[in-house]
């Protein structure tokens, strides 16, 4: 980083934002629970990537960032000693959730028992399949995210995978599970 | 080869996580398994609805005056420090550097040895104990689960399974509750950990048996030769009115500690890289050489530790010989990932030849639960503890630490080898689990002990077993003794509740279910009408034994008022009423932390320890996290 001009890592930075900003804005908004809190979390994150000169190669650099910002905010939580608010974090979500075209009913019903059965497990759990199927990290990089071990990430997604293939089984009318 | 459809590499493979060499020999099993074929293909399904359901939801954005200020910090020339002081920087990068390197090592390692996952630690019996809830569950229409997620809770790696609270049972359809008895004590330390540091626990750390269990009771030891006593108690129920509180109170016979049995004893200590924290390593040396200072010359001591490679740090050595022992410990220092598998084996191999007849044979096992089993396979280690368990050789748990600790898998290991388990965060609770209960800690006077209350419907419409919800056990276990159960240590107690609804104390105009047409429910015995309450059954072993004793003991109800109640049981309905309330029981009802702060300094009582009294003031912290929220 440090041999850049300005322009170069201008350029970069734009570049950066505009592929992590919604992703990590997302990310911190669940763990702190807090939009304002989760803005200045993503904004110490990019001036972190530009002091501390982040990895530039696109599948480090999303780990990176996701880690930094995950310590950030696990940070502000310890140090405000705050409860972070996921009900709240997770009911905006579902009521300003969906935009786009409209989906067929029965693809909405089979999406919202996943959602739902996806909103039973634990915090953790949550985040792991969080990683894995919104940011479409891999096993190892969701390993390097949150300083869990290969195995343990996995352990975690299957044991969250099956809770929620239970769970569709169990509800009525979720045709999609099989 | 043979894939089951629950393998955690189907999974894997499933979403694209094996090499191709793993994926090629996952292929070779698929092409002639339908069911782990179907299952591939209902996780690909789940998977792609996740991927739909979850891009749908809301992301913020930075605000124009962030995305300006960084756009600025970019225009700097050099290495812009701007508005970072150095201080925050460093905190941040190095915890990142550090982890990444060995961890993509230890990726490839895995991804090597075809161990990319970890196999679940559930076996039949473990499974059968928690199926059995939710089927009751369904069975009396109870709706089905509470949701941790949604009240609001913290964030982090901790691991803790979700707890699906025991609902009130019709006792016309389920007269007889059957569980196993627990002495772990793990949630209570835990949960205070979350207090003191100013967080409210997350539900399913909150284990209400174990926080009942935490504290010691004044119950009779047994006079009759038993290996403990049985106490039954009834009385009101405070966050109940109208409802009846049952307690059952065991009390394991006392061992002075000078007439303890020869010990035989292996530390397997964690030694990796997590453990460096001085809650970790350094609070765990001090405990051991606390442990170590009061044995004597007939006790043999080893030191095991584990991280990337595992290793024998002092041979068995005889407790005259305390000063090497000790010197061992002080030289211990954390560092390496963990490879916990070679190094349990290792420990019970030491164990074993150096097992003393008669005597006390345990390996202790300090961890902040990170447990990295490398090339070992996770039901490979429980089968191996589980084997050791039957010679003989027991296995204690403790646990170190916080935020990395993995709460429900260091339980399961204790509870395969016959073992306790307990968290220790400070030299006092140190103090408390390995000094002051050591002779329980150490020594298993009754194993595989069952608890089955049969309920007399003349009396009782429902009940409700508080806590235990991960130790129940189907009716037909209770006889069948090759089905384990929890082990009690000299000296300490157990204890269990269970609120009642007495018949007649609610309006019986709401029948679950219409009468059946065709038959007629089971008539009532002539016992029904002795005016008993309820008989409680115990069954236990003795230590090396393998045939069970059952032990009887009927109960009538007479009435007693709660305020008339023991201190003891006071106290213990005050403690679950804290855990009903962290856990946000829907059977709380108005009954708030002010109560409880109460309720349990008015039935402290001796507390030579103290240990009542910091339970006052955690109860008080709660409630001022809570209304600060």
């Amino acid at each position: 980083m440090s041999s850049q001009g300005p322009d170069d890592k201008t350029a970069c930075i734009e570049a950066v934002i505009g592929r992590y900003e919604r992703p990590l804005m997302r990310y911190a908004a669940r763990i702190t629970g807090d939009l304002e809190r989760a803005r200045d979390i993503v904004q110490d994150t990019f001036l972190r990537f530009l002091s501390a000169g982040g990895p530039r190669e696109d599948d480090r650099l999303g780990p990176w960032l996701f880690a930094v910002c995950r310590n950030r905010a696990l940070d502000v939580l310890r140090k405000e000693r705050r409860m972070s608010r996921l009900s709240e974090a997770q009911s905006d979500a579902q009521a300003s959730g969906e935009p786009g075209p409209p989906v067929i009913a029965e693809r909405r019903e089979v999406l919202g028992s996943v959602m739902a059965a996806l909103a039973e497990l634990s915090e953790g759990q949550q985040e792991v399949i969080r990683l894995k199927f919104q940011n479409g990290f891999s096993y190892r990089q969701i390993a390097e995210i949150t300083g869990l071990s290969v195995g343990n990430v996995g352990f975690l997604i299957h044991t969250a995978l099956n809770a929620i293939r239970r769970k569709l089984r169990a509800s009525p009318g979720s045709t999609g599970a099989g | 080869m043979r894939l089951k459809e629950d393998d955690p590499r189907l999974t894997a493979y499933a979403l694209g996580e094996l090499d191709e060499a793993e994926a090629a020999a996952i292929e070779t099993e698929l092409a002639h398994n339908a069911p782990a074929r179907r299952r591939v293909e209902e996780i690909r399904r789940i998977a792609s609805q996740l991927r739909v359901g979850l891009a749908a939801e809301p992301a913020g954005e930075l605000s124009r005056e962030q995305r300006r200020a960084i756009a600025a910090a970019a225009r700097v020339p050099g290495r812009p420090k701007a508005s970072r002081p150095a201080s925050s920087r460093k905190a941040a990068r190095p915890r990142i550097l550090r982890r990444w390197a060995p961890l993509a090592a230890a990726a490839v390692i895995l991804i090597a040895a075809g161990a990319v996952v970890l196999p679940t630690l559930r076996r039949p019996t473990e499974l059968a104990r928690r199926v059995v809830p939710l089927a009751r569950q369904k069975a009396t229409g109870a709706p089905p689960l509470d949701m941790p997620g949604q009240t609001g809770e913290g964030f982090n790696t901790e691991a803790y399974d979700h707890i699906v609270e025991n609902p009130f049972l019709p006792v016309k359809d389920n007269p007889l509750s059957t569980f196993s008895i627990d002495v772990d004590t793990a949630s209570y330390a835990n949960v205070r950990r979350f207090l003191n540091s100013g967080r409210l626990p997350p539900p399913g750390a909150v284990r209400i048996e174990e926080m009942i269990n935490y504290f010691s009771y004044d119950y009779a030891p047994p006079r009759d030769g038993r290996p403990f006593a049985v106490h039954v108690d009834v009385a009101g129920c405070p966050w109940a009115p109208g409802h009846r509180l049952v307690r059952i109170g065991l009390k394991g016979r006392e061992i002075a500690l000078d007439k303890r049995p020869a010990t035989n004893l292996v530390f397997l200590l964690d030694v990796s890289g997590s453990m460096r924290p001085p809650n970790k390593l350094p609070l765990l040396k001090r405990a051991m050489k606390m442990l170590v200072e009061r044995l004597g010359e007939n006790d043999r001591v080893a030191i095991v530790v584990y991280a990337g490679a595992s290793g024998l740090v002092l041979p068995s050595t005889t407790c005259d010989k305390k000063e090497t022992i000790l010197e061992a410990l002080d030289r211990l220092a954390a560092g390496g990932s963990t490879n916990g598998g070679a190094g349990i084996q290792l420990a019970y191999n030491i164990a074993s030849a150096n097992f003393i007849k008669g005597g006390i044979n345990r390996v202790i096992l300090c961890t902040d639960g990170d447990f990295n089993v490398g090339v070992t396979n996770r039901s490979e280690l429980v089968r191996l503890i589980e084997k050791k368990a039957r010679t003989g050789v027991f296995l204690s748990v403790l646990g170190f630490g916080m935020g990395n600790y993995k709460d429900s898998t260091l339980e399961k290991l204790a509870d395969k080898g016959n073992g306790n388990y307990a968290y220790i965060d400070t030299i006092s609770e140190a103090r408390k689990v390995l000094i002051k209960q050591m002779a329980g800690t150490l020594i298993t006077i009754a194993k595989d002990v069952k608890i089955q209350v049969e309920f007399n419907p003349a009396r009782v419409a429902r009940y409700r077993l508080i806590g235990y919800e991960n130790r129940l056990l189907r009716k037909e276990d209770f006889n069948d003794d090759t089905k384990d159960a929890g082990e009690i240590g000299a000296g300490h107690t157990v204890t269990a509740l269970y609120e009642i609804v007495p018949v007649g104390a609610e309006p019986a105009s709401r029948p679950e279910v219409d009468p059946l047409k065709y038959q007629r429910p089971g008539q009532l015995s002539e016992a029904a009408s002795s005016g008993e309450l309820l008989t409680v059954k115990l069954r236990y072993k003795l230590p090396d034994g393998d045939k069970s004793t059952l032990m009887t003991r009927p109960i009538v109800d007479r009435g007693m008022k709660f305020a008339e109640a023991p201190q003891d049981f006071r106290f213990a309905a005050a403690v679950a009423a804290f855990g009903m309330i962290l856990r946000d029981s829907k059977y709380k009802g108005n009954y708030s932390l002010e109560a409880v702060a109460e309720l349990a300094a008015a039935s402290v009582g001796r507390d030579p320890h103290g240990y009542r009294a910091e339970f006052v003031k955690l109860v008080k912290t709660a409630r001022s996290l809570k209304t600060g929220q």
